[in-house]
């Protein structure tokens, strides 16, 4: 169903139709694929340059004081068009930025909202089903010198800069601005099967400088909460665009392709699963446009952010693997498109914690009635 | 933040507020503790004093327009009755007098039809049942034979309705009939019947379901003579008008408290059983839950698009359903979670409240057949809203 918005907000939704589809699709995604590009820095400096990503940042710390929700609107169809860019990250790393209350975070966020340096937040996997992931060590006098590992950064080989979460001596957390040449750190990457990336940062006594630090204890642990409910988020709403493109990819197919002397379309047994398909697909549109106005409205309880997260994975690839069934053969060549949104599917369940994971972090939150 | 499985019902401005408050403190006062959280299956005598009540306080209508006695009520305010309704385990009122018939009475009917029946309606003293389906129409319904001839000012009906919910409590029936053998397609013959149950020629015959208990009953209809003036609406007119308000009462029938009721039981009775310790059923009740989630945001969204008039066509069949199967399977979650006493055939006193698992399994094998098989939904889905072809 279509979501209830503002004048405003259908002009904005309008805009981000049209701007993902100009920049995106399948084909585009094959390329970069192809040339094993990380970002698609073309597609994200016309998404920077649109506004886009001071969309959800409050006016007073210079962005446009619109909600998360209208944000989400814009991730959706970057997932519908297979985009490979930072959206979701990027909007993650400002959030927290405009939510500090330290001079030296305001910078950062305006460079990041002028498209100069592009920031993502570098956080520990604990929870997203690495559990012995440990945040890196910070050791804090007149300076902070960081000390340790961070694995599965999306996106960390193009970025400018990290968003990193440490803690202190006193095991207290951290928040700090690292840049990417920053003396000491290290990015390795790894290519994922959708050919986006994955990448592990070494800190190897890397000194950021006395006004690197934006957050620190509870202001910190309140960031960091929020950073990863929002990143999480984010891609569920991604994941709704890739569902709903790969549905649409196989009912166009399986009204045109013939077998047996009728479309596939007309036999029940695919009609039925399609229809599922859309049920769960529904579904989760209403439970993510409803989670990010909950987001907006201050009233988003963590466990609603792993519901979210659990059936948006679920459905993803429910719904990819009954595209790629559809196709029968074609489906599963690398020269059909249909297996794009497959991979990525694949990749976007996993990312930030998967359905088990978000299914485990639901129950311990709501576990108090069981 | 205290968790709360039902945190996304509600998001009452301050007038719904308002009146919710004002039902709430309502019904727990008013609403007999004998009625509230019924394991077993309520009849139209046992609910009758629950509705005068209802009718007494002015809310028992709330869809119908004032002028009706009804309340005029949002769609909105029709959702907070039942909540606050299901919120303390009150029976619902029956719906095959108040939200099937009288909305298309009101609609169509004549001004005496409207005066003889609506008022019955209102204070519950006539229980009404609907006669559409029938041993060879089903989710077919188009397919119905129940015949009716019009003989001088009288109908004369023969045939055989099945299937009928309250059939043998009921004072009145509006039935489908077959007015016209020959009209292609099928469901252009087919008349809206209003038909007095004390009619000479009709024999009732409960049907005791697999849950042990006689919801349904099937009519025995031999040369029924029912008056001209029964006919509501037009002479081969009834499909139409038999499908006009369905949209709105799926609400009623369809909320996510239904699923939530049967997930808090299954948490109530896992303590008893030990399954509130088994890593296996947590999961399964997580899974649950975040399917509950996403429905009640489906279920909220289409409400506010219905009320501002724009909701899909699609959304009917998806509340079917979403709301039968998470109501389904929260009930297996149930029997599941009672372990040894899933089979049992007697309540099972808990701290809350007696709980029948098994029964409440059986009730919910209903939702999936009742009113269009689920299957015939994922039909209209695949033609409607997906397009495809046939």
């Amino acid at each position: 169903m279509e979501p209830i918005l503002s004048e405003q907000q259908s002009l904005l939704r309008d805009s981000a139709v049209r701007l993902c589809a100009n920049l995106g699709g399948p084909k585009r995604a094959r390329q970069l694929r192809n040339d094993a590009v990380e970002t698609d820095r073309e597609a994200w400096g016309e998404i920077v340059k649109a506004g886009w990503l001071a969309t959800a940042v409050p006016e007073q710390a210079g962005g446009l004081g619109m909600g998360m929700f209208d944000l989400s609107l814009a991730m959706e169809e970057a997932g519908r068009q297979l985009l490979m860019v930072p959206l979701v990250e990027a909007a993650a790393a400002a959030w927290a930025l405009a939510h500090a209350d330290r001079q030296s975070s305001k910078r950062a966020l305006n460079e990041a909202l002028e498209g100069k340096r592009l920031l993502v937040p570098a956080l520990a996997q604990a929870g997203w089903g690495l559990e012995d992931s440990a945040p890196p060590k910070a050791r804090t006098g007149t300076s902070v010198v960081l000390e340790g590992r961070l694995r599965f950064v999306p996106f960390a080989a193009t970025a400018d800069g990290f968003l990193v979460a440490a803690r202190d001596g006193r095991k207290e957390p951290l928040l700090c601005v690292v840049p990417r040449d920053a003396k000491g750190l290290c990015v390795e990457s790894v290519p994922n099967v959708d050919g986006s990336t994955s990448s592990e940062i070494t800190l190897d006594g890397v000194s950021p400088g006395a006004d690197a630090i934006v957050a620190r204890s509870d202001k910190a642990r309140e960031l960091m909460a929020a950073m990863r409910d929002l990143l999480a988020l984010g891609v569920s709403a991604e994941l709704l665009g890739v569902s709903n493109a790969a549905l649409d990819m196989t009912l166009q197919y399986i009204k045109l392709r013939q077998q047996f002397g009728k479309p596939l379309g007309s036999f029940q047994a695919l009609q039925h699963r399609a229809a599922s398909c859309f049920v769960d697909i529904e579904l989760n549109r209403s439970l993510v446009y409803r989670v990010f106005s909950a987001w907006d409205a201050a009233q988003c309880h963590p466990a609603m952010v792993s519901a979210t997260k659990a059936r948006a994975s679920r459905t993803a690839l429910e719904v990819t693997r009954t595209a790629l069934q559809m196709h029968g053969a074609i489906g599963y060549t690398d020269e059909h498109d249909i297996g794009l949104y497959y991979k990525r599917a694949i990749t976007l369940a996993a990312l930030y914690g998967n359905e088990l994971n978000h299914t485990t972090r639901f129950f311990k939150l709501t576990a108090q009635g069981a | 933040m205290k968790w709360d499985n039902t945190a996304l019902f509600s998001d009452d401005n301050p007038a719904d507020a308002a009146f919710r408050h004002e039902v709430r403190a309502w019904m727990e006062l008013a609403c007999p503790k004998e009625l509230r959280n019924r394991p077993s299956r309520i009849t139209p005598p046992e609910v009758r004093p629950w509705h005068r009540l209802l009718h007494e306080r002015g809310w028992i209508a709330p869809h119908w327009p004032r002028e009706y006695g009804g309340m005029g009520a949002t769609l909105t305010q029709q959702i907070i009755l039942v909540e606050e309704m299901s919120r303390i385990g009150a029976p619902t009122p029956f719906p095959h007098g108040l939200s099937f018939i009288a909305p298309i009475i009101i609609k169509v009917g004549t001004p005496e039809q409207k005066a003889k029946h609506l008022p019955g309606i209102l204070t519950g003293d006539m229980t009404w049942c609907q006669g559409y389906s029938e041993t060879g129409a089903g989710s077919d319904l188009a397919s119905l034979k129940t015949r009716a001839v019009l003989q001088g000012d009288h109908f004369v009906v023969n045939g055989h309705k099945m299937w009928t919910t309250n059939g043998h409590y009921a004072d009145w029936m509006f039935a489908l009939v077959r007015t016209d053998p020959d009209a292609k397609p099928r469901h252009a013959g087919i008349s809206l019947l209003l038909l007095d149950m004390k009619s000479a020629g009709i024999a009732v015959k409960p049907i005791r379901t697999i849950r042990g208990d006689a919801e349904f009953a099937e009519e025995f209809f031999d040369n029924v003579r029912v008056p001209r003036e029964n006919l509501l609406g037009e002479l081969n007119g009834g499909w139409r008008i038999s499908t006009l308000l369905l949209g709105g009462e799926r609400f009623a029938t369809s909320h996510p408290r239904n699923a939530a009721l049967l997930l808090n039981r299954a948490r109530q009775v896992a303590k008893i059983s030990g399954a509130a310790q088994d890593p296996a059923f947590l999961q399964q009740l997580a899974v649950l839950e975040t399917d509950l989630l996403a429905y009640t945001a489906y279920y909220r969204h289409g409400a506010a698009l219905q009320a501002a008039g724009r909701a899909p066509e699609s959304m009917s069949a998806v509340i079917k359903i979403a709301a039968g199967e998470l109501s389904q399977r929260a009930s297996e979650l149930l029997v599941q979670a009672a372990g040894p006493l899933g089979p049992r055939a007697v309540d099972i006193e808990t701290q809350a409240e007696p709980l029948n698992p098994a029964e409440d399994m059986f009730e919910m094998r209903r939702v999936s057949v009742g009113g269009g098989a689920l299957e015939v939904q994922r039909n209209i889905l695949a033609k409607r809203a997906l397009d495809l072809p046939s």
